[in-house]
C-alpha cells in the first residue's frame, strides 16, 4: 500500500518547501534599516568583562571599559609614561612620600564631589583583605595613605618604590561604595554606564561633568562578540563600527575595500617572544640560543602569517616605551652562522642536509590556530639548521601551569599590557622564579638582579632609564628569551568616526575625542 | 504517575550528586589554580596564600566537599570568584537567553521536520524523499560554526533583514534558532520518517484506509501518534542538550547564555561558578527526560500501564 496514490497527496510536499520558503521571504517583508542611530558609535570588544569595579577586574576587557568609565589619578600617555589626570600635580617630596593636589571640582557621575577622600577609600579598600582584591600585593610598599587636606593625598612608602607610580592609574570609586553587599562602583572617567546586558553589551551615556570636557558622542554601546569572522561582518554590514584589534590579519584587505570603512594602523606595545628553558642542558648553552635566534626567520613569518601586520622587537619592550634602550644589537637571520655555531657548540649534524638532526626540542603553544601556524613555521626554519622541533598545543591552563612550573624546554608568550620596566625585575631576576615571580626561564645574572633591584629605588627617571638601557644590552646578548615581534594595533572604523589617535597600549579612553558625522557623503545610508 | 514522578526525584536526587561530585573532582583536579588566574604572575606567594585562604582552597579537597555539599542543601551555590555575583544570580541572569533560544530552535526543528518527515515517509523512494534525505545528510553533517556564518551571509550581508549577532528583539533571535534548528531537524525528519514507515504498514492504518479515510488524515491521524514515540526520545535529548547553552552557538552569534557563561567560568577556574553550572544543566537534563517520560504516558496507554 502506498498512500502517495491518492493524487491529491502529491502536492503536499511541495507544499511543505513553499511553505518554508514563504516564510524565509517574510523577513524580506519587515525590511528594515539596521545601522546605528545617529551620534552613537558601537564598539566591539572579542569578550565580556569579567567585572566592572576597577577595584578587582583583572582581564583586558574589564580594563579597557574601565578606560572608558573611571579616571585615576594618573594617566598613561602615548610613550607609556605617566601624565596627570584626576591630578592636578603630583611631586615626590622625598623618595618615599608622593603628594597629589587633586583638580578641583571635580565629580563622580552623580554629581557627588570627589575628593581627597574618595581616593583613600578606594586604595584602603584594595588594601584590606577581606576584600580580597588581586591589586592588593602591588600596595606592599606602601605605608600609609594621608589626607591633609580636602584636595591633598599623601603616600607614604616603606622604602622607596619606583613602579608605584603607575598603580596610581587605577581608577577612583566613591567613598563607602560597597559597604553592604555588592554592585560596580561608578566612576568619574568620560563615560557613565547606562545599562548592562551581562554577556551581550554595555551601554555608556556621556558624562556631561568630565573633567576634560563632555565627550562629544551622544551614546556608545560596547558589544561583546567573541567570534572574529562575525565582528567582521558586523562592521561590514554598519551595525558596529569601531573594532581595535579585533579584525584577523587576513581580513584586512576585504575591510579596506570597503567604502564604509576605514583602515588604520599604529605601533603595538606587546612583544611575543621566544622562551628557552636555560636549566635544560642544551639550552643552557648561550651558543644554542643564539644559533636558534639566528635560524628563525621572522621577517617572513611576519610578512605571511601577520600579513605585515607586526614589527620586528629588539626588547621585550616596545620602541615608543620610555624605557626602550635605543640601539640594541639586532640579531640577523643567518642559517649559515647559526649552523656554524652550533657546531662550535659541540652539537655536529651526524649527516649534514640529510634526516638525521643535532637534537630535538619540545616546543609548547596553546591552541590558537595562528600560534600554531607560527610554530610550524619555526619547526621547518630549525628542520634547515639540523634542529628537530616537536610542536605541541595544550588547552591555555594546562600550557600556562606547565610553563610555570618548568615543564618545558621552548615556548612562545606574549607579554600583554607592560607598563613599567620593573617587569626585569619580575621576569629576569634570580629571585623571581616561580610561584615566586615569572622568571619562567630560570635566568640567573648576578648583575640584572642588582640592576633590577636598583631600577625598583632609583625614582629619578633619567637614572632609572640608564639602568634599563644596561640590563636590555645584557638580556639582547644572553638571550634568556628572543623577543620575536610586536604586533601593531589595527583599528577598522566606519568611515563617519574621527578623532580616536590610536596608543601603543590601546587606551580606549580616547574615545572621549571621538566624534560621527551624521550623514555618509555619496552613500545611501 | 506519581509512582513515576516519585521514582524520577529519587533518580533525580542521585543523578545530580553524583554529576556535583564529578564535577567537583574533575574541576580540583586539571592543571590550573583560580588564584594564578586571578592575581596573575606578579602576585607574592603571601598574597596568593591569603587569597587561597580566604578562598577556602587551602583546606582539605574532602573539607571543600563538604563545605560545598553543605551549601547545596541550604541551596546555596556559592559566589563567583571572579565577578564576586552569587552564582544562582548569574546563571539565572543568563538562563532566559539560553531558554528563549532553545525553545525557538526547537520550533524550527519541528516545524521542518513534521511536514518534511511526513512527506518524505508518504512517498518512499520518491524524489521528495531523496531531496530530505539529502538535505538531512546535509544538515547533520554541517557544523554549526558553518551554518552560522553563511546564515548571516546570507540573511544579514546579502538580504540586509537581519541582524548579525547580539541579543535583544525578536530578529536577533531568527539566525541562531534557525542555526540549531535545522541541525537538529534533520535528525527528527529521518526518525520520524523511519518510524512512521514502519506504521505505515500495520493493519490498522490499512483498516482506516479501506474505510476510505483520505492518506494524509490516516497518516497524521492513526500512524503519526504512534511513530512519535521513538521521536519524542529524541527530542528530549536534544531538548535537555539545547537547555545546556550551546557553546558554538552561543559564542558565534554572541548570545548571552548559559553554554557561553560555563565556559567563561572553566577558562577562569571559577569553581564555584562551573559547579554551578553544571549542576543546573544536569538538572534541567533530568527534568526535561521526566517530561519526555511523561509525554510517553501521553502518546501510548501500554506505558502508563508497566
Amino acid at each position: 500500500m502506498r498512500p502517495s496514490n491518492d493524487p491529491r497527496n502529491t502536492r503536499l510536499a511541495p507544499a511543505a518547501v513553499l511553505l518554508l520558503l514563504a516564510a524565509s521571504i517574510a523577513f524580506a517583508g519587515c525590511r528594515q534599516k539596521l545601522p546605528i542611530e545617529e551620534g552613537t558609535l558601537v564598539v566591539a570588544l572579542s569578550g565580556a568583562p569579567s567585572a566592572l569595579d576597577p577595584r578587582i577586574a583583572t582581564d583586558a576587557y574589564s580594563e579597557q571599559l574601565l578606560q572608558m568609565t573611571h579616571a585615576g589619578l594618573l594617566r598613561r600617555d602615548a610613550g607609556g609614561g605617566l601624565e596627570p589626570d584626576l591630578a592636578a600635580s603630583f611631586v615626590a617630596r622625598t623618595p618615599t612620600e608622593i603628594v597629589f593636589r587633586l583638580r578641583p571640582g571635580l565629580r563622580f557621575h552623580d554629581g557627588r564631589a570627589l575628593t581627597a577622600s574618595d581616593v583613600r577609600y578606594t586604595f584602603e579598600w584594595i588594601r584590606d583583605p577581606a576584600n580580597r582584591s588581586p591589586h592588593r600585593s602591588a600596595f606592599g610598599p606602601l605605608e600609609s595613605i594621608e589626607t591633609p587636606g580636602p584636595l591633598v593625598v599623601l603616600f607614604r612608602l616603606k622604602e622607596p618604590f619606583a613602579p608605584f607610580l603607575t598603580e596610581m592609574t587605577r581608577g577612583i570609586v566613591p567613598a563607602g561604595t560597597a559597604a553592604r553587599g555588592y554592585a560596580p562602583p561608578i566612576g568619574a572617567g568620560p563615560f557613565m554606564v547606562a545599562d548592562v546586558e551581562p554577556g551581550d553589551s554595555v551601554t555608556l551615556d556621556p558624562f556631561l561633568g568630565y573633567h576634560g570636557g563632555a565627550p562629544a558622542l551622544s551614546r556608545v554601546v560596547v558589544k561583546f562578540i567573541p567570534d572574529s569572522t562575525l565582528r567582521f561582518l558586523e562592521l561590514k554590514m554598519g551595525s558596529v563600527n569601531f573594532v581595535l584589534n579585533g579584525i584577523d590579519p587576513e581580513m584586512l584587505p576585504e575591510a579596506a575595500k570597503n567604502p564604509n570603512l576605514v583602515v588604520e594602523e599604529a605601533a603595538g606595545s606587546n612583544a611575543s617572544y621566544l622562551g628557552f628553558n636555560l636549566s635544560d642542558p642544551v639550552l643552557s648553552d648561550p651558543r644554542v640560543r643564539r644559533a636558534i635566534a639566528m635560524a628563525l626567520d621572522r621577517e617572513t613569518i611576519v610578512r605571511t602569517l601577520w600579513k605585515g601586520k607586526a614589527d620586528l622587537a629588539d626588547s621585550i619592550l616596545a620602541p615608543a616605551f620610555w624605557a626602550h634602550a635605543g640601539g640594541l644589537e639586532p640579531v640577523p637571520f643567518d642559517p649559515a652562522a647559526a649552523r656554524r655555531l652550533l657546531d662550535e657548540a659541540g652539537f655536529r649534524d651526524p649527516d649534514g642536509d640529510g634526516p638525521a638532526t643535532r637534537f630535538a626540542l619540545t616546543y609548547k603553544t596553546s591552541q590558537n590556530a595562528l600560534r600554531l601556524r607560527i610554530a610550524t613555521a619555526m619547526q621547518e626554519q630549525l628542520r634547515k639548521v639540523g634542529i628537530a622541533l616537536d610542536v605541541r598545543s595544550y588547552e591555555w591552563g594546562t600550557f600556562f601551569g606547565d610553563i610555570g612550573k618548568g615543564n618545558f624546554q621552548l615556548y612562545s608568550l606574549t607579554w600583554v599590557g607592560l607598563r613599567d620596566p620593573d617587569i626585569y625585575h619580575l621576569a629576569f631576576h634570580s629571585g623571581r622564579m616561580p610561584p615566586d615571580g615569572a622568571n619562567r626561564n630560570r635566568y640567573r645574572n648576578a648583575e640584572v638582579d642588582r640592576l633590577a633591584d636598583a631600577g625598583r629605588r632609583e625614582t629619578e627617571p633619567r637614572a632609572r632609564k640608564a639602568i634599563y638601557d644596561r640590563i636590555q644590552r645584557i638580556l639582547a646578548r644572553d638571550l634568556p628569551v628572543f623577543p620575536l615581534w610586536i604586533n601593531r594595533n589595527i583599528l577598522v572604523r566606519d568611515r563617519r568616526v574621527s578623532g580616536f589617535a590610536i596608543t601603543p597600549d590601546e587606551d580606549y579612553s580616547q574615545l572621549r575625542n571621538v566624534s560621527i558625522r551624521n550623514s555618509l557623503p555619496g552613500s545611501a545610508r | 504517575v506519581k509512582r513515576l514522578l516519585l521514582d524520577r526525584l529519587i533518580h533525580a536526587l542521585f543523578v545530580s550528586l553524583g554529576v556535583a561530585t564529578l564535577v567537583f573532582l574533575l574541576i580540583h583536579l586539571i592543571p590550573g589554580d583560580p588564584v594564578d588566574v586571578m592575581l596573575g604572575e606578579s602576585a607574592v606567594p603571601a598574597d596568593k596564600a591569603e587569597l587561597r585562604h580566604a578562598l577556602k582552597l587551602d583546606r582539605p579537597l574532602a573539607a571543600q566537599y563538604g563545605d560545598f555539599l553543605l551549601g547545596l542543601s541550604r541551596g546555596d551555590l556559592g559566589t563567583s570568584f571572579r565577578s564576586r555575583e552569587p552564582v544562582a544570580r548569574e546563571i539565572l541572569s543568563r538562563f532566559p537567553a539560553t531558554l528563549l533560544l532553545a525553545c525557538a530552535s526547537l520550533a524550527v526543528a519541528l516545524l521542518i521536520a513534521v511536514p518534511l518527515g511526513i512527506a518524505a515517509a508518504m512517498r518512499p523512494r520518491s524524489w521528495i524523499d531523496f531531496l530530505c534525505g539529502t538535505a538531512a545528510m546535509l544538515g547533520l553533517s554541517t557544523p554549526n560554526f558553518v551554518i552560522g556564518p553563511m546564515l548571516v551571509l546570507l540573511f544579514s550581508i546579502q538580504l540586509g533583514v537581519l541582524p548579525v549577532s547580539g541579543h535583544g528583539g525578536w530578529r536577533h533571535l531568527v539566525l541562531p534558532a534557525l542555526t540549531l534548528g535545522s541541525g537538529m531537524s534533520a535528525i527528527l525528519m529521518r526518525m520520524l520518517r523511519s518510524s512512521l514507515l514502519e506504521e505505515i504498514g500495520q493493519d490498522y492504518v490499512r483498516t482506516a484506509l479501506a474505510k476510505g479515510t483520505p492518506p494524509l488524515r490516516a497518516v497524521v491521524r492513526h500512524a503519526l501518534p504512534n511513530a512519535s514515540i521513538p521521536v519524542v526520545t529524541v527530542l528530549g535529548l536534544q531538548f535537555g542538550a539545547l537547555l545546556a547553552g550551546s557553546v558554538i552557538t552561543e559564542t558565534l552569534f554572541s548570545w548571552p547564555g548559559v553554554g557561553r557563561l560555563t565556559v567563561q567560568a572553566i577558562e577562569a577556574r571559577d569553581y564555584p561558578l562551573v559547579q554551578g553550572c553544571v549542576l543546573f544543566i544536569a538538572l534541567l537534563t533530568v527534568a526535561v527526560n521526566l517530561a519526555a517520560d511523561l509525554a510517553y504516558a501521553r502518546l501510548d496507554p501500554r506505558i502508563r500501564h508497566e
